[in-house]
């Protein structure tokens, strides 16, 4: 009688485990199989990467053919992805200070205009930066700063801060103010208590806002295509228009799949390796 | 060796801050798309001289947006190379050099391609200048032709012949189509290839002074009609229904029985496809005779670059035998009339198929050509694509026509 | 209060008050600068340039409000209004009608979820153009794989072209959309889930509510302020949209996929009529805020402070 039950429960338990991985991997298998396609359809050669990829793997053979092709574009891969990687690196620093210095002001100051200061940053979010972007244009010329990798990193970070002064702001409110408060006592002040002290405690929020910044700034192209007008200073998706334009009316299709892979790899690896802090910084954002 | 001491010595009297000796670098734009004849030119004058040029590609699609915004921030280069048909609205917004004295002064000035010097010219100035010279021709693939037992040496003169041998080729099997066009709103590809079939006719979709729009003629009825029937027969591969411009060149797959397509594109397959056979005929009218589009690109200069006289170094090489033999391999059409049969000698013979169409062949000029014609989203693109795929042809006429005046009308 | 009484209220605190008041502002001084340099100018410029015939190249001229006033005639303005709106219920539906079961799926305490999560998140890592470029080669009838797969299923005789009708090619934009956003989406309700106690669920299925009533009743009310932060993202991402009809359609077929920004984007930069695209702007912004404050009001958030 008991051993029937038991044996009753643990066939509904295995019954229950079975769907839900199967669930899971049916799910899991809507995400995956994009970036598995393009990654195996990549490494097909020259003449089998315009044909449809059925079955996706190369079948004579691996070969970098289609990267050979997409380093043809522009000025190469390398100095395109440097560039690229210049602008995305420079972009999480500045965007993690300047967000850090701004959700502890509105974490833990009162001063005149908080909520219109607050607000300007988030209506930032509101705007499409299309139309915005010929004044852009002029005040960075105005500022000497047009054609070159660091006004594009400025634009970058103010496109950042809504998110990343509201992920900072939150991430410093769920510090307890007593924490602060001894510090203080210990003669911790200004800076150097929000260095020592605070920026240990907030970790998650500063990774989620790193990780961001760089996604968003490894990834956007009209911006870059628009402010950079030098063949030597154009980013990976400024790369990309080039290859989705095509060459001698001919669209490459190993050098797309080329191109999705360089451009989405690093991005995955950033993820991969932050994602323990993300999620947490991401869920201890969201609440609030 | 006297013209590049007399180039370098205005220069050097322009840029009085840079010593004598100092050599100049011309930043130049170019778009994507157009094949290799403007950077093989570039790169055999930076062989050559002392002046550089420094080239930067900006893919066709963007390229208008950012030499505006460019301008706007003062930050424009020096030259460009620009698709011909946008000449008379950058030259009206006042943005570009006056050429005029310095080109009248060229001795062979008379010579120059006239479809781009009239479209380089805006009241009776002269801003742009012969660079990129190509004409709309129709091609048919030889070796397909043989295999569906076709002549592969008779040219087809007629609509009603392409169908039919369209239909011959198609018959093969598998893969094989028999005829490409670029159907998904590609506008640029269709003024080129699709109106000659009109304009052979002497109809136009534009009114003599550009102010009413005329799409909607028996001629154009018909020519549409030409295009539905092969696209129900199955005859086009269904791509073409999507392909907005980046598989223009869809006939170096060699399994396209017939595209029309430029002189460029004569010199791509020359070069990048020595295995295509294929020949080369003047587009057929959809009444009888022929026409074609005089595209390509003009040279224009922002207005008061200090590099002025360097770029006019450049333009001058352009126009040398040795320019013009450059620009010719890469297929782009003898810019000077006066020197065409020396440029042309010892190249591909259907190239000169390509220089008689510029006998027949128009351009049309108008300010708002990006609007009407160009745009993907605009009235001509996107009645190419409902004409002749979609399911309501006279709703495509009658939508094309009233948007066509519409933005005629509204013009600033 | 009298005055009297406030002045000596703020003179106790004033010092305090005072280096407090110039801290807080330094903290934020340079999210500020950045922001008015590089958005607040450039709208105010906007701004300014929507009351003026602007061509892109050339002198502009004032003319008041007539942008705005030409937009009320615009039939092309309001069909991009129409299908951007058309887009964003589509899209915002079935993020959410996949992301909440998402969630619920990945809240479980069972081995392997971590490893879902994570599947699940990766597409959000992608860019935006970077995924339409991938769909748009995954859609391409001669090299992509949909067509040639259905093809080769014998689901039907000829090559199908997914991005030459307007419902096919719809959908595959709506599902590289869903296959892009909904891990973002999943992770924002996840936190709504984790932060509702556990036993007030135990409570109510003891009391003998059934699973849709739990999650109607209790699971959807307490996650209120979750689901409008969601929401608010979800709708503003869908209004602005771009990049993926941009490049995976070019707004086609026959121009009808031409969301706002795509309409502002022609206007600006092929009609050459920057004014105009600055004066649709400056109304697309007005109506983001508006729906932003209408999202707020109706899941009223402000209540529960």
């Amino acid at each position: 009688m008991t051993t029937d039950i038991k044996l009753a429960r643990r066939r509904r338990k295995f019954r229950g485990n079975l769907a839900f991985h199967a669930f899971g991997i049916g799910a899991a298998f809507f995400f995956l199989a994009p970036f598995i396609w393009t990654g195996l359809a990549s490494l097909r050669s020259g003449t089998e990467a315009q044909s449809p990829p059925l079955p996706p793997w190369p079948t004579n053979g691996i070969s970098f053919d289609t990267y050979a092709v997409l380093d043809t574009f522009g000025s190469g891969v390398w100095q395109h992805t440097i560039n690229s990687a210049v602008v995305a690196l420079g972009t999480v620093v500045l965007t993690v200070i300047v967000s850090l210095l701004a959700g502890y002001g509105f974490s833990r100051y009162r001063f005149p205009f908080k909520n219109v200061c607050f607000v300007l940053i988030i209506a930032t979010l509101m705007i499409p930066f299309q139309s915005i972007l010929t004044p852009l244009f002029i005040i960075l010329a105005k500022l000497g700063l047009n054609n070159s990798l660091v006004g594009l990193m400025l634009v970058y970070v103010t496109l950042q801060l809504p998110f990343s002064v509201f992920m900072m702001r939150n991430a410093f409110d769920a510090v307890p103010r007593e924490i602060e408060e001894a510090a203080r006592i210990d003669g911790a002040r200004d800076l150097k208590l929000l260095v020592r002290v605070l920026l240990p405690l907030v970790m998650p929020g500063v990774a989620t806002v790193a990780i961001f910044a760089f996604l968003n700034s490894w990834n956007e192209f009209l911006a870059a295509l628009i402010l950079l007008s030098d063949n030597d200073k154009y980013t990976l998706p400024v790369l990309m228009t080039a290859v989705r334009a095509g060459r001698l009316g001919a669209i490459n299709w190993g050098a797309v799949q080329a191109g999705v892979m360089v451009m989405t790899l690093p991005c995955l690896v950033v993820f991969l390796v932050l994602q323990r802090y993300y999620m947490r910084g991401l869920m201890a954002g969201a609440v609030k | 060796m006297l013209k590049r001491l007399l180039g370098a010595a205005s220069v050097a009297t322009l840029c009085l801050v840079s010593s004598a000796s100092a050599q100049e670098t011309i930043n130049m734009w170019v778009r994507t798309g157009i094949g290799k004849a403007f950077t093989s030119l570039a790169e055999a004058y930076n062989a050559s001289h002392e002046n550089q040029i420094a080239l930067t590609e900006v893919p066709f699609a963007e390229l208008v947006q950012k030499y505006a915004t460019a301008i706007a921030g003062g930050q424009a280069p020096d030259a460009l190379s620009l698709d011909l048909i946008y000449t008379p609205a950058f030259a009206a917004a006042g943005q570009l050099q006056d050429l005029t004295d310095w080109a009248k002064g060229l001795d062979y000035f008379d010579s120059l391609s006239p479809s781009h010097v009239a479209l380089g010219t805006y009241e009776d100035k002269v801003y742009g200048l012969p660079l990129l010279v190509e004409t709309s021709v129709l091609a048919w693939n030889k070796g397909l032709y043989r295999e569906a037992g076709l002549d592969p040496e008779k040219a087809p003169t007629s609509w009603a012949e392409v169908e039919t041998n369209a239909e011959a080729i198609r018959a093969l099997g598998g893969d094989n189509y028999g005829f490409y066009f670029s159907g998904g709103a590609c506008g640029g590809c269709m003024i080129f290839t699709f109106t000659p079939l009109v304009w052979a006719s002497g109809v136009d979709i534009l009114s003599e002074d550009g102010k009413t729009a005329t799409l909607d003629t028996p001629q154009m009825r018909a020519a549409v009609a030409a295009y539905r029937s092969m696209v129900e027969k199955d005859l086009v591969p269904e791509s073409s229904a999507t392909d907005n411009g980046v598989n223009f060149l869809s006939f170096t797959n060699g399994k396209i029985g017939h595209q029309s397509l430029g002189a460029f594109a004569i010199g791509t397959l020359v070069n990048d496809y020595p295995d295509i056979d294929f020949g080369v005929t003047l587009i057929p009218g959809i009444e009888g005779g022929t026409s074609s589009f005089a595209g390509g690109d003009n040279i224009v200069v922002t207005k008061d670059t200090p590099r002025l006289a360097a770029v006019e170094e450049f333009i001058e090489f352009a126009y040398s035998p040795e320019g013009q033999k450059i620009l010719a391999q890469n297929g782009s059409l003898p810019t000077r009339s006066d020197i065409a049969a020396e440029v042309l000698a010892g190249l591909d013979p259907r190239l000169q198929v390509a220089v008689d169409a510029i006998a027949v062949a128009k351009t049309p000029y108008t300010l708002l050509f990006n609007d009407l014609i160009n745009s993907a989203n605009g009235p001509w693109a996107t009645f190419t694509n409902a004409a002749i795929y979609g399911d309501d042809v006279d709703g495509a006429f009658a939508n094309a026509q009233a948007e066509m005046q519409s933005i005629i009308d509204n013009a600033p | 209060m009298t005055s009297s009484a406030l002045a000596l209220a703020k003179s106790r605190t004033s010092r305090r008050l005072r280096t407090g008041q110039w801290q807080g502002l330094l903290y934020i001084a340079p999210a500020m600068a950045l922001v008015i340099v590089f958005f607040l100018i450039p709208v105010l410029f906007t701004a300014w340039m929507s009351l003026h015939n602007w061509p892109l190249l050339g002198e502009p001229a004032w003319i008041g409000l007539g942008n705005y006033t030409r937009m009320l005639g615009d039939k092309r303005f309001f069909s991009a209004l129409g299908f951007t709106a058309y887009y964003t219920v589509i899209t915002t539906i079935a993020i959410f009608v996949i992301a909440f079961p998402l969630a619920m799926f990945v809240e479980q305490q069972r081995r392997g979820v971590a490893i879902y999560r994570t599947i699940f998140f990766l597409p959000v890592v992608v860019g935006l153009a970077t995924a339409s470029l991938l769909w748009v080669w995954l859609a391409n009838v001669d090299s992509g794989l949909f067509g040639p797969a259905i093809r080769m299923l014998g689901l039907s005789e000829k090559k199908v072209n997914l991005l030459a009708n307007f419902d096919s090619a719809f959908a595959t934009i709506v599902v590289m959309v869903v296959w892009k956003i909904v891990g973002f989406t999943m992770i924002i309700l996840l936190t709504g889930l984790q932060s509702i106690p556990a036993e007030l669920t135990e409570a109510a299925r003891i009391d003998g509510a059934r699973r849709w009533q739990r999650f109607r009743y209790l699971t959807l009310p307490l996650m209120r302020r979750t689901i409008a932060l969601a929401l608010i993202l979800s709708v503003t991402g869908s209004v602005l949209a771009f990049d993926q009809f941009y490049i995976m359609t070019s707004g086609g077929p026959q121009n009808r996929m031409i969301s706002v920004v795509y309409f502002i984007f022609n206007q600006s930069f092929v009609s050459f009529q920057l004014g105009y695209g600055s004066a649709l702007s400056i109304v697309l912004l007005g109506i983001l805020v508006l729906l932003s404050v209408v999202q707020l009001k109706l899941l009223r958030v402000g209540d529960e402070k």
